[in-house]
C-alpha cells in the first residue's frame, strides 16, 4: 500500500482563559511511502511524529490536507475501515483477557469482503486432504514420543503442520487415527466426508448452482462477493499464524500481566497483525524496553516486516534504533519534515544543521567559522579550500567525530585545526577524545580516533577529512554546498 | 532501643484516637453483642436475669413473647407477611442493582459527550449535596393524590398515602427513591474511574473496529471492575442499613413507629431504631442488640461472598 500524504497540517487550538494560543503540530507535510517499505519517523519530542502517526491512522483529523492509501482518499474515513494495524506506545493489552482473546478482539469486529464460499464443501476437503496424507500419522507418533507430550500440544501441532484450526485437529483426533485399526477409521472417516460433500453439492445442485475448484459459489457462472464475520475456526487459523509469526505461542493461555515487556511488545504487534492490514503503524515501540531487549525487538519488528511485505511506520525518537532497521527515514522539527531518505544517506548528506545535529553518536560537533579568501576558517586555522565564487559569511561548520585525524596524519599537513585535548576515553576499538576550542558552539568536542593511536591530552594538531565537513549558513542553517 | 521508643510515639500520637474509639466504636459493638444475650435486660437498672439464648429466638419469631401467651412476633422476621428483614432484603436486592447499572450508563454516556458534560455532571450530582429528608418531602408531594406523578401520567393511585396506600405502592416509590438518591455517589466514583482508564485502551478498541457499545461492554467496563466491585460492597452495605429514606418520605406524623407499621415498611434498622426507642425502651434493647448482631452477620456473609466472586472478575 503507497501512502500519500498530501499538504497535511494538524493545529491544536489551546485556551487558557481568554487567551488562544495554536500549536502546529503537523505542518503542510507532503510526503510518500512506498509501497512495502519500513519509514521512520524521527525527531524529538514535540516534532509532531506520533500527531502524523495518529492522522495516518485515523484517531485524529488533520485540520487541512489529504491523506492517501494508493489512490483512495482516506482523509475522512473512520479508523477502523482504513486496513491499519496500530501497535501503541504501553502496548495498551487489555489486562482481562488472555493473549489469545486479546488477539482475537480484533477478529471479532472484523467483516471480510470475498467471493461466496461454501465452507462446508471447502472444510471436508481439508479434511479429507489432513486424512490421507502420509504425514499425519508419524506426526501424531512423533508427537506422542514428546517428552512433554499433551493433548494440547499434539492438536497444535497438526493445527500447524497442515495450516488448519485446533478445532478440525480436534475433530481429526478424535477418530483415533493412529490407534488399533486406525487406517480403516481413516477410510470410513474420508468415505463420510465424501459423503456429506455430495450431500451438499446436490443441495447446491437443486438451488441450481455450482462452485468452482476452489469452492466459489458461482451463480450464472461467475461468483458473488459478500461481506462476512469470520467463522470461528478462521479466527483460529489467523491467530495461531500470526502467533507463530511474533512466536507467541506459548503465551497464548496467559494474562497481559504475566508477560515481560518484549513479550508484550510481539503480542501487541500480533494483534495488530491479525486483522492482516495493508499498513502497521508502530508508535514508539520500542521505549518501554530495556536496552538489550530493545536491539533484539527492533531486529524482530524488521523480520516481521520483511516476512509480511507490510508498509510499515515507525515512530522514535532514537536515531539509532531508525538508522538500524529503516527503509528511509523522515527526519521532522516542529512539524517540519527536514528530510527524506535512505538513512546512511541522509546521515552522509544532511541538508540542514538540525539533521547534522540529529543523527549521529556521538553527535556532530559545530564550530563557528568564515568562509574568506578562497577558505574555510576556523579561527585562524584554514581548514578547507572554498571556491572564490563564494562571497564572504559567516558560517556553522559541523565536523563528524570520526573526521578527525591523529598527529602523525596530520603531519606536514599545512590544514589543520588545533583543539585542546581534556580528556581521552578509552572504548575498546576507538579512543574518544574529549576536546575544548573556544570556536565550539557545545563547548565539549567529542571525537573518535583509532585506538592503535596513541592520544595524551593537551593540545593537539587535527587533520580533517574532507567528507566529513559540513557547512551552514549561520542564520537559516541550511547546508552550503561546497 | 530507638525501635522500641518509637513504638511509644507511635502509640502516644494514635491514643486521642484509640481512646475515642474504644469509647464510642469498640465498647459498643462488644456491648451490643453481650445485651444480645442477656435475658430481661433492664437498661435503666441495668438488672438481667442471665445469659440465654431467648432474645433471638424472639425477634425470629420462635419464641413466644410471654410464656403461654401465643403472640409470637412477626414484626422483624416472618414468612406470612412483610417484615423487616425481608423488606431490607427487597428494598437490597432490587435496589442496588438497579441504581449500579443505571450508574454505570449515565456515567459512560458523560464520559462519551462533550458538549456540556461539566453541566451534567452537575446535575447529575445535585442529589448529592441535598439533605435527605428535603428529598423526601419533595417525593411526598410527588406521589401524592394529586400529585405530580399522578397528574402526568392521569392516574389516581393513592401511592403513599398514610390510609390507602398499600405495601405495594409504598415499597415502590420506596426504591425510586432510593435509587435516584444513591446515583450521585455513584456516578462520580464511575466517572473518575473512566477518567483514569489509559486513552489508548479507548482507541484501540477503536482501531480494532469495535462499535462504542461493544468496546463498552468487552472492554471499558472490565477495566472499570475495581470501581464496580467497590460500589457494589459498599452500597450493599448502604441499603442493609436503610432506615433514614423511610423517615424522608413517609413519616408525617413524628411518630416513626406508626408511620412503617402502619404500611408493613420496617427494615432491619428501622426495628432496632423503635426497639431502643420505642414505646418499652426500657426492657426491649436486648431484642434491638440481638437483631444488630444478625444485621452484622448479614453484612459479612455478603460482603465475603461478593469478594469471593469479585476474585475471579476483578481486573486490576
Amino acid at each position: 500500500m503507497e501512502i500519500n500524504l498530501v499538504k497535511l497540517t494538524k493545529s491544536f487550538k489551546n485556551v487558557k482563559g481568554k487567551e488562544v494560543s495554536e500549536t502546529i503540530a503537523v505542518n503542510n507535510m507532503d510526503l510518500t511511502i512506498a509501497s512495502g517499505e519500513l519509514i521512520g519517523l524521527l525527531g524529538p519530542s514535540g516534532c509532531g511524529k506520533s500527531t502524523t502517526l495518529y492522522l495516518i491512522s485515523g484517531l485524529k483529523a488533520p485540520t487541512s490536507g489529504s491523506i492517501y492509501f494508493n489512490d483512495e482518499n482516506i482523509t475522512d474515513l473512520a479508523p477502523e475501515k482504513r486496513g491499519i494495524g496500530l501497535v501503541f506506545q504501553n502496548y495498551a493489552l487489555y489486562p482481562h483477557l488472555t493473549v489469545y482473546q486479546n488477539v482475537q478482539f480484533p477478529l471479532d469486529n472484523l467483516k471480510v469482503k470475498e467471493n461466496e464460499k461454501d465452507l462446508i464443501l471447502e472444510s471436508e476437503a481439508k479434511r479429507r486432504e489432513i486424512l490421507s496424507s502420509r504425514g499425519l500419522l508419524p506426526l501424531i507418533q512423533n508427537e506422542k514420543r514428546k517428552e512433554d507430550y499433551t493433548l494440547t500440544s499434539l492438536l497444535r501441532a497438526i493445527a500447524e503442520k497442515f495450516e488448519t484450526s485446533i478445532y478440525m485437529a480436534k475433530e481429526i483426533i478424535s477418530i483415533d487415527p493412529d490407534g488399533e485399526n486406525g487406517l480403516e477409521r481413516i477410510k470410513e472417516a474420508i468415505k463420510r466426508s465424501e459423503e456429506k460433500s455430495k450431500l451438499e453439492t446436490d443441495k447446491l445442485a437443486m438451488k441450481g448452482l455450482t462452485v468452482n475448484e476452489s469452492y466459489e459459489i458461482l451463480r450464472n457462472g461467475s461468483p458473488r462477493e459478500i461481506e462476512r464475520s469470520l467463522t470461528k475456526p478462521e479466527k483460529d487459523a489467523r491467530i495461531r499464524a500470526v502467533s507463530k509469526l511474533v512466536q507467541i505461542e506459548n503465551l497464548l493461555n496467559r494474562k497481559p500481566s504475566e508477560l515481560s515487556g518484549g513479550q508484550q511488545q510481539r503480542v501487541a504487534i500480533a494483534r495488530a497483525l491479525v486483522k492482516r492490514p495493508s499498513v502497521l503503524l508502530l508508535d514508539e515501540p520500542l521505549s518501554n524496553l530495556d536496552a538489550r531487549l530493545r536491539i533484539q525487538t527492533r531486529e524482530e519488528i524488521r523480520r516481521i516486516q520483511q516476512e509480511t511485505g507490510i508498509t510499515t511506520i515507525f515512530v522514535t525518537h532514537d536515531q539509532e534504533e531508525a538508522m538500524s532497521i529503516c527503509d528511509q527515514i523522515v527526519v521532522m522539527e516542529k512539524g517540519f519534515v527536514r528530510q527524506v531518505g535512505h538513512p546512511q544517506e541522509v546521515y552522509r548528506n544532511p541538508n540542514c544543521l538540525f539533521v547534522a545535529k540529529f543523527l549521529g553518536t556521538p553527535p556532530i560537533n559545530v564550530f563557528y567559522g568564515e568562509i574568506k579568501e578562497g577558505g574555510l576558517f576556523i579561527g585562524e586555522e584554514k581548514i578547507m579550500n572554498v571556491p572564490p565564487t563564494i562571497p564572504y559569511q559567516k558560517v556553522m561548520v559541523g565536523i563528524r567525530p570520526e573526521g578527525f585525524l591523529m598527529a602523525e596524519e596530520a603531519e606536514g599537513k599545512e590544514k589543520v585545526l588545533t583543539l585542546e585535548c581534556t580528556n581521552v576515553l578509552t572504548q575498546g576499538r576507538d579512543l574518544q577524545l574529549y576536546c575544548t576550542s573556544p570556536y565550539s558552539e557545545e563547548g565539549t568536542i567529542k571525537l573518535i580516533v583509532d585506538s592503535d593511536i596513541e592520544a595524551k591530552t593537551g593540545t593537539i594538531k587535527f587533520a580533517l577529512r574532507k567528507n566529513k565537513i559540513y557547512v551552514f549558513d549561520s542564520v537559516s542553517g541550511e547546508r552550503i554546498e561546497i | 532501643m530507638d525501635e522500641k521508643r518509637n513504638n511509644y510515639k507511635a502509640w502516644f500520637y494514635l491514643a486521642p484516637v484509640l481512646i475515642l474509639m474504644g469509647i464510642f466504636t469498640f465498647f459498643p459493638i462488644l456491648n451490643t453483642v453481650y445485651v444480645s444475650f442477656l435475658k430481661d435486660y433492664n437498661v435503666s437498672t441495668g438488672v438481667h436475669k442471665g445469659f440465654t439464648f431467648y432474645n433471638y429466638a424472639y425477634i425470629l419469631g420462635l419464641a413466644e413473647r410471654y410464656e403461654g401467651s401465643g403472640v409470637y412476633n412477626t414484626t422483624f422476621f416472618s414468612f406470612s407477611g412483610p417484615s423487616a428483614f425481608w423488606n431490607t432484603m427487597f428494598i437490597t436486592f432490587v435496589t442496588v442493582p438497579i441504581s449500579v447499572i443505571i450508574a454505570l450508563l449515565i456515567a459512560l454516556a458523560i464520559h462519551n459527550i462533550k458538549a456540556l458534560k461539566k453541566f451534567f455532571q452537575t446535575v447529575f450530582f445535585m442529589p448529592y449535596v441535598t439533605n435527605v429528608i428535603a428529598i423526601g418531602m419533595v417525593f411526598a408531594v410527588i406521589f401524592a393524590n394529586g400529585g405530580v406523578f399522578n397528574t402526568i401520567f392521569h392516574l389516581n393511585i393513592p401511592w403513599i398515602n398514610p390510609v390507602y396506600a398499600t405495601w405495594g405502592s409504598c415499597m415502590t416509590v420506596l426504591c425510586i427513591y432510593i435509587i435516584w438518591t444513591a446515583l450521585p455517589y455513584k456516578i462520580l466514583i464511575f466517572l473518575s474511574g473512566l477518567q483514569n482508564i489509559d486513552q489508548q485502551y479507548f482507541d484501540a478498541a477503536r482501531v480494532d473496529g469495535a462499535s462504542k457499545g461493544k468496546a463498552s461492554r468487552r472492554i471499558i467496563i472490565p477495566l472499570l471492575s475495581p470501581q464496580i466491585l467497590y460500589i457494589s460492597v459498599t452500597s450493599f452495605i448502604t441499603a442493609f442499613k436503610e432506615y433514614s429514606s423511610i423517615i424522608g418520605l413517609l413519616n408525617r406524623s413524628y411518630s416513626s413507629t406508626a408511620v412503617a407499621s402502619s404500611n408493613d415498611l420496617y427494615t432491619i434498622v428501622y426495628y432496632i431504631y423503635d426497639m431502643m426507642q420505642g414505646t418499652n425502651w426500657t426492657t426491649s434493647s436486648q431484642f434491638a442488640s440481638a437483631a444488630a448482631v444478625i444485621l452484622l452477620l448479614v453484612i459479612l456473609g455478603f460482603t465475603i461472598v461478593e469478594l469471593r466472586i469479585s476474585k475471579r472478575l476483578v481486573v486490576y
